[in-house]
């Protein structure tokens, strides 16, 4: 069953193409590793599917529905209303610089979402955020504000507050490059728990050696295109594409 | 502000109003006071009056046959006591005392004209900003086009054209209560001011911020109100403290619809007494209020930043 799929999607900024064409595929349970070069338009194709940023043209299929579909910078079609909160909020997000709210303190972040837009009560909000935060290692943390947190500390509150919302798929944007090396280690631990827990997700990431061996696929992406996509070992071990091996060869 | 100076502007503070409780609770008998007057004072006096006025007891003794040439002096009975109050620190003082009850009158119509216009300035001003930051382009220009007109004509002007050019345009305009006058060109002033004020705060404020809400599914009006607002208080606080401290001393303006403030009070002292005396104690209690909001204002600061 595919929860994502794009087709022919394309995003320009002004003349600049940053997306070209991406067609790409996750089904339920997979773990998608995007990799590739500064520049090469992975964080605006991550952006792009939850709708941070708009797409010039292209498809983009959510839990198999035609989510959004553009032609020349115009809509063609969209899901009615509710059906695009719906599907929005099946995906969760988490950011390079974790985003949270720095006067909320970490428990208040993650029951904020879920009180305010799922509109449950506040007190079973506090019971699912107490249990995230345990899930990511963080229950003595609750009532810290996120200035008083380590790096790794407030990106796991980060992903505790994007699966507050029970997200279908996760989508992660290079949630570690902004930590120091020591810390980079507890974010992959909760990141790998969650993937064996069953969860969708689609990584943007250097870290190879996380996708080598959570990853079922690896994409490798370059100019705005995907130029290879393949099981870990294999386009670890013997890419095809000389742009892979190339950069392989850079970050290893 | 240093604490000390403060804790020393307080003090002050608390001495001039305990005086002027005092003052407004003993008024002594007047009978009590001329008997006080000594008789060889009286015996010399060739013309003597005594006058009450609201709190005091002030005899003017005149010395000489001809009441034209006579030296006057002056004495004041207060507390029990008669004092010659002719010239010297004691006359400033007296006078002074004198004159308070006037001027604390005026200074409770500055407080609460800039209190309520900054009030109802700020409310405006949040409708303005986020309107003049909408991507609704009609909503975004005339939002535009409001705090360039209140921005860009004196503040004069715009109390004058309430109170006296309204009327003329429609009588029905008419607004006869002159505080309520204020308060209208004030606090459509203030929206205009404040409103870039929090225009710069909330643009001011990470757009990761905006994203992260997104990406939660809050609505952005949600986003507002729960994330970004919130934020962007703690950097309003300083702006909105020195617009509040502008407000208070351009209300010393309302003097031009004749609405007694404490510079409007100041001045018919002054003119009255032809005495420039009085701005004295007035500028010290300008300054006082100044403090006091100042420290009330820091202390909100460190409120907002306890996530800091
Ligand atoms: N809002 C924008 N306006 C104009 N250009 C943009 C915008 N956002 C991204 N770009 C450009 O799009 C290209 C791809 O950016 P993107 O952030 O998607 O790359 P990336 O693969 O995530 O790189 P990195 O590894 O550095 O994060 C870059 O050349 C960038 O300058
Ligand atoms: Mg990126």
């Amino acid at each position: 069953m595919e929860l994502i799929r794009t087709e022919k999607v394309c995003k320009k900024f002004n003349q600049l193409t940053v997306l070209n064409d991406i067609d790409l595929t996750v089904n339920e349970r997979e773990v998608v590793c995007i990799i590739g070069p500064s520049g090469a338009g992975k964080s605006t194709f991550l952006r792009a599917l939850n709708q941070l940023e708009i797409i010039s043209s292209g498809k983009i299929f959510i839990d198999g529905e035609l989510f959004l579909h553009r032609e020349n910078n115009a809509t063609v079609s969209r899901v009615n209303q509710t059906e695009y909160k719906r599907l929005l909020l099946e995906m969760g997000m988490v950011f390079q610089s974790f985003n949270l709210f720095p006067h909320k303190t970490a428990l208040e972040n993650i029951m904020l979402s879920p009180i305010h837009v799922k509109k449950i009560k506040k007190d079973e909000a506090e019971e699912l955020s107490r249990r995230l935060l345990a899930d990511v290692g963080l229950t003595d943390k609750a009532d810290e504000y996120p200035s008083r947190l380590s790096g790794g500390q407030q990106q796991r509150v980060a992903i505790a507050r994007a699966l507050a919302m029970q997200p279908k798929f996760m989508l992660f944007d290079e949630p570690t490059s902004s930590l120091d090396p020591e810390l980079v280690g507890e974010v992959l631990i909760v990141m790998k728990k969650l993937a064996e827990s069953g969860m969708t997700m689609l990584v943007v990431t250097h870290e190879m050696g996380f996708a080598r061996e959570v990853a079922n696929r690896v994409v490798f992406m370059c100019d705005g295109v995907i130029a290879e996509e393949a099981p870990p070992n294999e386009i670890f071990s013997n890419p095809s594409n000389p742009r892979t091996k190339q950069f392989l060869n850079s970050v290893l | 502000m240093n604490k000390k100076i403060l804790i020393r502007v307080l003090i002050a503070a608390a001495v001039i109003i305990s005086a002027a409780v005092v003052m407004s609770l003993s008024k002594p008998p007047i009978e009590d006071l001329t008997a006080r007057i000594s008789p060889e004072l009286i015996e010399n006096a060739r013309t003597s009056y005594s006058e009450t006025t609201n709190n005091y007891l002030v005899f003017n003794i005149a010395r000489g046959r001809n009441v034209r040439t006579a030296e006057t002096d002056t004495y004041i009975g207060f507390m029990g006591n008669i004092f010659q109050i002719n010239d010297g620190f004691a006359n400033s003082m007296a006078n002074i005392l004198f004159w308070l009850p006037a001027l604390l009158n005026g200074t409770w119509v500055t407080v609460s004209l800039t209190i309520v216009s900054v009030s109802a300035g700020l409310l405006y001003s949040i409708f303005i900003a986020l309107g003049r930051i909408s991507k609704f382009k009609p909503l975004s220009v005339i939002c535009g086009a409001y705090i360039f007109f209140f921005r860009g004509t004196p503040l004069l002007m715009q109390l004058f054209f309430v109170y006296y050019g309204l009327p003329m345009i429609n009588p029905a305009l008419t607004i006869n209560d002159k505080f309520l006058a204020a308060f209208i060109a004030f606090s459509l002033n203030v929206g205009a001011y404040a409103s870039e004020i929090i225009r710069a705060a909330i643009q001011s404020i990470d757009k990761g911020q905006f994203e992260a809400s997104h990406a939660l599914g809050l609505k952005y009006g949600q986003a507002m109100r729960l994330i970004i607002i919130p934020q962007s208080i703690r950097r309003l606080i300083p702006p909105v403290a020195n617009e509040f401290i502008m407000v208070l001393k351009d209300a010393s303006l309302v003097s031009i619809i004749a609405l007694s403030d404490l510079t409007h009070t100041t001045r018919s002292i002054s003119s009255s007494s032809s005495s420039v005396l009085v701005f004295i104690p007035a500028m010290i209690i300008y300054l006082i209020i100044t403090a006091l909001f100042t420290f009330v204002f820091n202390k909100a600061e460190k409120k907002f930043s306890v996530y800091h």
